[in-house]
């Protein structure tokens, strides 16, 4: 890469700014918690704006919103069983919190929250809380030796099963952060990267502007597929919190 | 399908960023501002994040979740009332039009019987009748018969008387003298009883 | 031409009869079945089909099981001073659950039993 060239500045994008004015820089409100807000917000609309009619032949906007109810609470019931209903709330707010940081993210000029590993760390820490609080609170202290040294595995094995059962408890908010974390962050970088692409190489003599339209063909394609993943990544989540859930309650 | 189009183009996308990734390397090398826990601004995202997600669960766990629950739930007692009450109307139907072709085929065969029992009727009184006409039609025949044989009978007996007179007379006339009575009673007697009809 | 000479059994050309839809709309709504069979079916948890995101997410839990595994081994060395062993030891472990995370997502879901 040549210095005179434009850097590529691929990680520019997911730099904080405070947002909100001089009000939000007092209070440190970033702009990635006004996307939190907006989508939000979006959420609320569709349950609220879409269920007004209260139709029993829904339209729609409202056939819309008893989609995405319908498709988190049999996600709860047939991951978690009868007792998911219960976090069916939980598991609402989280896959909706998540995939409007995924959606919004694909729009021009927004900022993506849930390409921040903080973020996605505090909700992987979060589920894994909440989950060991269920397990407690369902199983008391049986869960503990329940979980972490299965009944029936010889006492021999016990210094080696034990410490693989809690790295591997505790790796699951690490990985479910981490595929969150860098599945935005991979389809953010690979759109920023293209787009300088396109601009380096439309400055490229006679064919420059030419060929440039290849990065962009790949740009609109790569559009679509992050549409995909980004649903896909926010079920991902919410099924791993349901799963998480199913054992906390069921031990294995 | 859009699926299958994907993994090949993804993998070269990723090449080829991943190429210019490496040249980009090292000016990301002052770091991702993601991992740039320097910046409060890293941390206070979390603590608004946290802020906002428990105002959003709270928000949807009391008053947007239970209102499309709801109206799901209208929707299913509706759903199943109307199942219900469509399963119902059938029986009722059902047992209705049961009813009314029991009740048809009850007319129908007592409809038929009161025929029959018309035609029986009918047959018994036309027998009666004709019983008493041929009665009384063998009684005249008789009677009729009586008389003809009366009437032949007295014809009979009136042949006689003339057969002798008519052959005295022929007798006295050929021969100019009277007769034997008994011989011509005699002789017509066995004339008349030759023939059969004595 | 689709008329039906005896007016019982399924009518006219294909369109299932009024008792035929009201059974399968009651079968829909499973208003004929003892109401203890209404458990929800075994959904699977499959998802992330493409063999990209297999391997990414494999990838994951490795690297999610393993930076664990250095963090409790680096955190134990550094509380007890006793520099390599524990990272080492920690290492392995980590690697086996990370293997044990792997086989944890393709291993088929227990039954949704639970257990005494």
């Amino acid at each position: 890469m040549e210095p005179a060239e434009p850097t590529i500045d691929a990680l520019g994008q997911f730099r904080l700014f405070p947002s909100l004015g001089m009000l939000g820089r007092s209070v440190n409100f970033t702009q990635a918690n006004t996307f939190m807000v907006i989508g939000g917000l979006l959420t609320m609309a569709l349950l609220y704006y879409g269920m007004r009619p209260r139709a029993i032949v829904p339209g729609r906007l409202q056939s819309a919103a008893e989609l995405a109810y319908n498709f988190i609470y049999d996600m709860c019931v047939s991951q978690v069983g009868e007792e998911g209903k219960r976090f069916f709330p939980f598991v609402f707010t989280l896959f909706f919190f998540v995939l409007m940081g995924n959606l919004l993210g694909l729009l021009p000029y927004a900022f993506t929250y849930t390409s921040h590993i903080a973020i996605t760390g505090a909700l992987a820490l979060m589920v894994i809380v909440v989950v060991t609080i269920v397990a407690i609170r369902e199983n008391g202290t049986h869960f503990f030796t329940e979980y972490f040294f299965p009944a029936g595995t010889p006492k021999a094995l016990a210094p080696l099963i034990i410490p693989i059962e809690v790295i591997s408890y505790l790796s699951r908010p690490v990985s479910l952060s981490i595929r969150l974390f860098a599945n935005m962050v991979a389809g953010h970088v690979m759109f920023e990267v293209f787009a300088t692409f396109t601009v380096m190489l439309a400055g490229l003599g006679l064919f420059g502007p030419l060929i440039a339209v290849g990065p962009v063909v790949i740009n609109v394609a790569l559009v679509g597929f992050e549409l995909l993943v980004a649903c896909l990544q926010a079920y991902v989540f919410a099924i791993l919190t349901c799963i998480y859930l199913h054992d906390a309650v069921h031990l294995h | 399908m859009s699926r299958r189009l994907f993994p090949p183009c993804r993998f070269a996308c990723l090449a080829a960023a991943l190429l210019l990734l490496s040249g980009a390397a090292a000016s990301a090398a002052e770091g991702m501002p993601q991992l740039n826990f320097a910046n409060p601004l890293t941390l206070a995202q979390i603590v608004w994040g946290a802020i906002i997600f428990a105002v959003l669960y709270v928000i949807f766990a009391r008053s947007s979740l239970p209102q499309v629950a709801e109206v799901l739930a209208n929707r299913e007692t509706r759903i199943t009332g109307d199942l219900e009450a469509a399963r119902d109307a059938k029986a009722a139907a059902d047992t209705a039009v049961a009813e009314v072709n029991a009740a048809t085929a009850r007319a129908r065969s007592e409809a038929q019987a009161s025929i029959n029992a018309a035609v029986e009727q009918a047959k018994k009184e036309a027998a009666d009748r004709a019983r008493v006409l041929n009665e009384r039609l063998e009684q005249q025949l008789q009677t009729s018969e009586g008389q003809i044989a009366a009437a032949r009978n007295s014809a009979l007996g009136a042949i006689r008387e003339v057969a002798t007179d008519t052959a005295r007379v022929m007798v006295s006339r050929l021969t100019g003298r009277t007769p034997d009575r008994q011989a011509i009673d005699d002789a017509v007697g066995q004339a008349l009883a030759a023939r059969g009809q004595a | 031409m689709n008329e039906n000479p005896d007016g019982t059994g399924p009518p006219r050309g294909g369109e299932p009869s009024f008792e035929e839809r009201l059974r399968a709309a009651r079968g829909r709504k499973r208003l004929d079945e003892p109401p203890a069979s209404r458990g929800g079916s075994a959904a699977g948890g499959g998802f992330g089909q493409s063999p990209l995101g297999i391997g990414l997410r494999v990838g994951v839990e490795m690297v999610a099981a393993m930076a664990v595994a250095v963090g409790i081994g680096w955190a134990l060395d550094h509380w007890l001073h006793t520099a390599p062993l524990f990272i080492a030891l920690f290492v392995l472990l980590g690697g086996a659950a990370g293997v044990l995370n792997v086989w944890r997502m393709f291993a088929p879901r227990p039954e949704r039993t639970p257990r005494a």
